[in-house]
């Protein structure tokens, strides 16, 4: 869609800035669309299985949900232990707009809405 | 006597004396001699005999020049024999024997011509160890050793030379040809260091970590010094450098120095300048700028003032523009004060770069420790001692001051670059009124003003929110902020930490998101900074390291902080956020961060506390990294029209051919075997001119095109001796052409910079999936924006990005070309199709090499051969290398079996990718010829060869705008 809108409306090119993170710890995994997949479940697995870490948090975005849930579902088959804890939530994202008319004008921001999942994958406590 | 024996006896013979007197006393006739051999023979037998034997015969040869047997043999014995003659020529020898006993000829020690079993240990040191009847010469020997010795030595002891004011003079001396940054010995002690534009620079550190390095820019944070930038001051009315300006760039390139959000100083611009009213060719160089914020005192003059920043390889060019523009006369202001060393210069303006090596020096001399005299180093790395560094126009009432070395510069580059900077840095206390003033007056009558006060004060909030950023590509890019700081090396902790983002501070998301929106509001802009006042008195009233450390080690309780109150110094800075990687589709705003302006002098006070926070720290290999995962232009390497990238593409050649050169022959690469004409530079003017004069240039050119390229392929892999001299000689009468061409007044390329032109052809570029646009559609784009394009610019290169589709990382210099219809079919039949082969080449130089060398050994043995034949083929064979083509190229664009359209300038395993990477030129006409060719889903598909390899590799071609 982007392409499109790209080709077809020139003068309202604009440029997406990076979705935000708020936290980048060794547990949040945030799953995008490119990278291989196998290679994101093994990586999860890795990390769940040895231990240094107790839980996971699995994040989605956009187009990337439906790899999330597919994630932390395979994550589960793999681990029958493991429970899941899913929440949903909205992202701002902001896109850069070029200044249209020369350079006197000011360069526009403009904000979007993205949803989210953030997945809770962990063990219970052993009690 | 055959020649090997002769050599034998020379060399036996070597250390015997040459016996002068038998020969001058020995008169009578030869037989005579041969006849007193005869009977020493006799009468002595044994070693010595043989000796002698060898003795003679040399020496009968070298009277007669020429060979004989053995003396026994067939030599008539004498009848006679007179004893007189027989004695004398005895004496004569044993005279020779003793003298050549007592006389020592190699040039070994005494102690090291014994015998081993009189050898004892430390017999160099200790005479008496050595036998009595050498101890005189021994002593000699140790003597003379010893005044040669003291002769190297340097004259000062170490605990002298390590004195801090020696040191300084040592310094000094060291860094009068390249100027050493004010963290040259930090980096001395941790990187590999280059000399480069005038400075010595690192180049990456003696550790392993290259991609230790990377992700430091991807996870964390990672610094570089980059106070080797130029920095140039423009002062003057807002509409005169306007004017002057405006004929230096084009908004065609994108937004100039007018552009709203820079001109009210809220954003850092960038731009490539031109040469006055040339654009769009010769360029001069990129360059980032940054506007003063317009204050209340500057409106009244409606003066400005706008700091350029760029690369010391441009400096020379831009500076010479600028003044061209600006009407800035040949002689400077400060002409007369330079030429005359004695009068001190004006305190205005004070030489910029007399204090190169930082505050201590100059520190010394205010205190008035005048016992240590250090020497000041006037002039930076860019410039000579004589040279000016400010120019004031009487016409436009310009002002243009170099400021080079003036501001220290540091890049953080990665997504915990807030985080480090925040915690490293702490917003500079008010100043209290009750105490005794401090030495910073300046800062007590900043803190008098109100206004003033609730301006630091919200640039104090607006660096707390900065905090809670996740990474700097979340603010508007180019956002410059003015603050100013307390001194860093208060809050330095115990040990090196690795700073994380604190949680707490994602609270105030209402304030973020305004940051994030609308950036910094224009009045936290401001910092003292741009005033050189501010900047010498920050720099004068430093707390130097010694005495920092004296007043650290008196604290009551050690450990805790450090209390200075008013007497702490207050350091104007500016941030600016460097975007990142702002073209393309994937990893937006990777390698964001930023750039942080400090006064000079205050570099390792800021550079420690730093250090401290868990950043790694990278040099000129690490900047390149950063660059070619951004896809950013490498400067100057990757501007080929501008004088600076000409002199780099000169240096790596030259650099690269020496390397080459060094192996021996049999162990290079033989390029013509590869069929790579150029593989130490980029013959972009070549390329250009074949391309604008290859015959299908026009609208109707597919057809045409296609059966060009069809014969090509037929012809060239067969490649006998004919088919090269064929090409050889279309090769010469394209050159005929093209010195027409010349003639003409075309004869220089130039790089397609026209942002809108490169946006259209971008998506041109990029392969279209079915269903999406009609063909006809496309085509007709196409063929209308390259008519467009080649009346305009007929010889133009465009910058592009190439991306592997599998195997394979391209290398500098390696060649693009465009895959004939063949690959492109045999790649949709077979997904892990590599690519093609290229057939191998002959070498038909090397017949010419071998001979020529061959000729050259001759040429050494007999000098008339030399001056017959071996002069002709020197002036006609002078550049010829093995496995190098002659200089006169023959046409680059069709020379191999695929036809080329440019060369890769930037080329690795991209880590961020995880396949290879590169960047490189084009020649357009190239490219819209391919394009015109390839089907609708395969366009953008170019093959790349290295240099070192016959296959080629599919990448997909892309251009980001």
């Amino acid at each position: 869609m982007a392409e499109q809108t790209s080709l077809q409306e020139r003068p309202s090119a604009h440029r997406r800035r990076p979705a935000p993170r708020p936290s980048r710890g060794p547990n949040d995994i945030y799953v995008n669309t490119k990278t291989d997949f196998r290679a994101q479940l093994s990586r999860c697995r890795r990390l769940l299985e040895s231990g240094s870490q107790k839980e996971l948090r699995v994040h989605g975005l956009g187009l990337a949900i439906g790899r999330a849930i597919n994630l932390a579902l395979q994550l589960q088959l793999a681990m029958p232990e493991t429970l899941l804890s899913a929440s949903t939530s909205t992202v701002e994202l902001t896109d850069d707009l070029e200044a249209e008319g020369g350079e006197d004008a000011e360069a526009g921001t403009r904000n979007r809405n993205n949803s989210a999942i953030h997945i809770r994958v962990y063990r219970p406590h052993e009690e | 006597m055959s020649t090997a024996k002769e050599k034998k006896y020379a060399k036996r013979m070597r250390n015997q004396p040459s016996n002068v007197s038998l020969d001058q006393s020995d008169d009578h006739p030869r037989h005579g001699g041969r006849g007193s051999f005869q009977s020493y023979g006799d009468s002595n037998p044994g070693s010595s005999g043989q000796q002698q034997r060898g003795f003679h015969q040399s020496r009968f040869h070298s009277r007669g020049g020429r060979g004989r047997g053995p003396p026994s043999e067939s030599q008539p014995v004498p009848k006679f024999l007179t004893v007189t003659k027989f004695a004398q020529a005895r004496a004569a020898e044993i005279n020779a024997m003793v003298k050549a006993a007592s006389q020592k000829s190699s040039n070994s020690l005494v102690f090291q011509s014994l015998p081993r079993h009189m050898r004892r240990r430390a017999m160099g040191h200790n005479i008496k160890r050595l036998p009595r009847r050498l101890r005189e010469i021994a002593k000699k020997e140790m003597e003379k050793t010893v005044h040669q010795k003291k002769e190297q030595s340097k004259s000062k002891s170490r605990k002298a030379r390590r004195r801090h004011g020696n040191l300084q003079l040592e310094f000094n001396r060291r860094q009068r040809k390249n100027i050493w940054l004010e963290t040259h010995i930090w980096h001395a002690k941790r990187f590999h260091m280059l000399k480069k534009w005038g400075y010595c620079l690192a180049d990456r550190p003696t550790m392993k970590s290259y991609r230790a390095c990377y992700r430091a820019m991807s996870n964390h944070c990672l610094l570089q010094d980059m106070s080797y930038y130029c920095c140039v001051e423009l002062l003057g009315k807002e509409e005169d450098l306007f004017e002057a300006l405006s004929r230096l760039c084009s908004i065609d390139t994108g937004p100039t120095f007018k552009a709203a959000p820079c001109i009210s100083g809220k954003r850092q611009g960038s731009l490539v300048l031109y040469k006055a009213d040339k654009y769009p060719e010769e360029a001069l160089g990129h360059v980032t700028f940054i506007w003063k914020p317009r204050s209340v005192s500057d409106t009244a003059c409606n003066k400005r003032q706008l700091w350029i920043w760029m690369h010391p390889a441009f400096k020379a060019d831009v500076l010479k523009e600028l003044r061209l523009v600006c009407v800035c006369e040949e002689r400077p202001d400060n002409f007369v004060c330079v030429s005359e060393p004695a009068p001190p210069p004006p305190p205005t303006e004070e030489p910029p770069a007399s204090v190169t090596g930082a505050g201590r020096k100059r520190k010394l001399k205010s205190k008035g420790e005048k016992a240590v005299p250090v020497k000041k180093i006037i002039g930076d790395g860019t410039r000579a001692v004589p040279d000016p560094y400010y120019w004031t126009s009487t016409q436009t009432g310009i002002t243009i001051r170099d400021l080079t070395m003036e501001i220290v510069r540091y890049r953080l580059v990665g997504p915990m670059s807030n985080c480090v900077l925040g915690d490293a840095l702490h917003v500079a206390p008010l100043h209290e009124e009750t105490e005794a003033p401090g030495p910073h007056s300046w800062w007590a009558d900043y803190c008098k003003d109100p206004d003033k006060v609730l301006r630091h004060n919200n640039q104090e909030s607006l660096f707390k929110i900065l905090k809670g950023l996740e990474s700097a590509a979340q603010i508007p890019s180019g956002t410059v902020l003015g603050l100013t700081v307390g001194d860093p090396r208060l809050n330095l902790p115990d040990k090196r930490t690795k700073s994380f983002p604190n949680v707490e501070s994602y609270e105030d998301r209402d304030k973020v998101k305004s940051v994030t929106q609308a950036g910094v509001p224009v009045e936290c802009t401001e910092s003292l900074i741009w005033s050189s006042d501010v900047r010498s008195h920050v720099l004068d009233n430093k707390i130097s390291e010694q005495e920092f450390n004296r007043l650290r080690s008196e604290l009551l309780i050690p450990g805790t902080k450090l209390d200075l109150h008013n007497s702490e110094s207050k350091i104007p800075v500016l941030l600016i956020q460097q975007p990142g990687k702002v073209t393309g589709k994937d990893r937006p705003g990777w390698g964001s961060g930023w750039d942080i302006c400090l006064p000079k002098g205050w570099g390792m006070a800021f550079w420690i506390p730093l250090i401290f926070r868990g950043v790694r720290v990278g040099g000129l290999q690490q900047r390149l990294q950063h660059f070619q995962y951004m896809g950013a232009p490498n400067v100057p390497g990757d501007f080929p029209d501008t004088p600076a990238g000409v002199q780099s593409a000169q240096e790596t050649k030259a650099q690269l051919l020496e390397k080459y050169t060094r192996r021996p022959p049999a162990k290079r690469t033989n390029f013509i075997k590869h069929g790579v004409l150029s593989p130490f530079h980029c013959p972009w003017d070549q390329l250009t001119r074949e391309w604008e004069l290859r015959p299908s240039v026009g609208l109707e050119f597919p057809k045409v095109q296609l059966k060009v390229d069809n014969l090509e392929i037929k012809e060239e892999p067969a490649d006998s001796p004919a088919d090269e001299e064929m090409s050889m000689e279309s090769s010469a009468v394209t050159e005929e052409k093209t010195v027409l061409e010349d003639i003409e007044g075309r004869k220089d390329f130039s790089v397609l910079r026209n942002k809108k032109i490169l946006q259209n052809f971008s998506a041109l570029v990029a392969p279209v999936s079915h269903g999406r646009k009609g063909p006809s559609d496309r085509s007709q784009q196409l063929s209308h924006l390259v008519g467009s394009v080649l009346r305009d610019f007929p010889r133009s290169l465009v910058w592009v990005r190439l991306s592997m589709l599998a195997k394979g990382s391209p290398e500098l210099h390696a060649l693009i070309c465009s895959p004939s219809e063949q690959d492109l079919l045999h790649l949709q039949q077979d997904k892990s199709f590599p690519g093609p082969l290229e057939p191998k080449h002959g070498d038909r130089f090397k017949k010419q090499v071998l001979k020529f060398k061959k000729d050259k050994k001759k040429a050494k043995k007999n000098k008339d051969a030399a001056k017959n034949d071996g002069l002709e083929d020197a002036s006609c064979n002078d550049d010829l290398t093995l496995g190098l083509w002659p200089s006169p190229l023959p046409e680059v664009t069709s020379h191999c079996s695929r036809t080329l359209l440019g060369y890769v300038t930037q080329g690795d395993f991209s880590l961020a990718m995880g396949y290879g990477d590169a960047l490189g030129f084009v020649s357009f006409t190239g490219l819209a010829h391919m394009l015109t060719d390839q089907p609708q889903d395969k366009t953008g598909l170019v093959l790349v060869r290295n240099l070192t390899s016959l296959q080629y590799r599919f990448a997909k071609l892309t251009i980001e705008v």
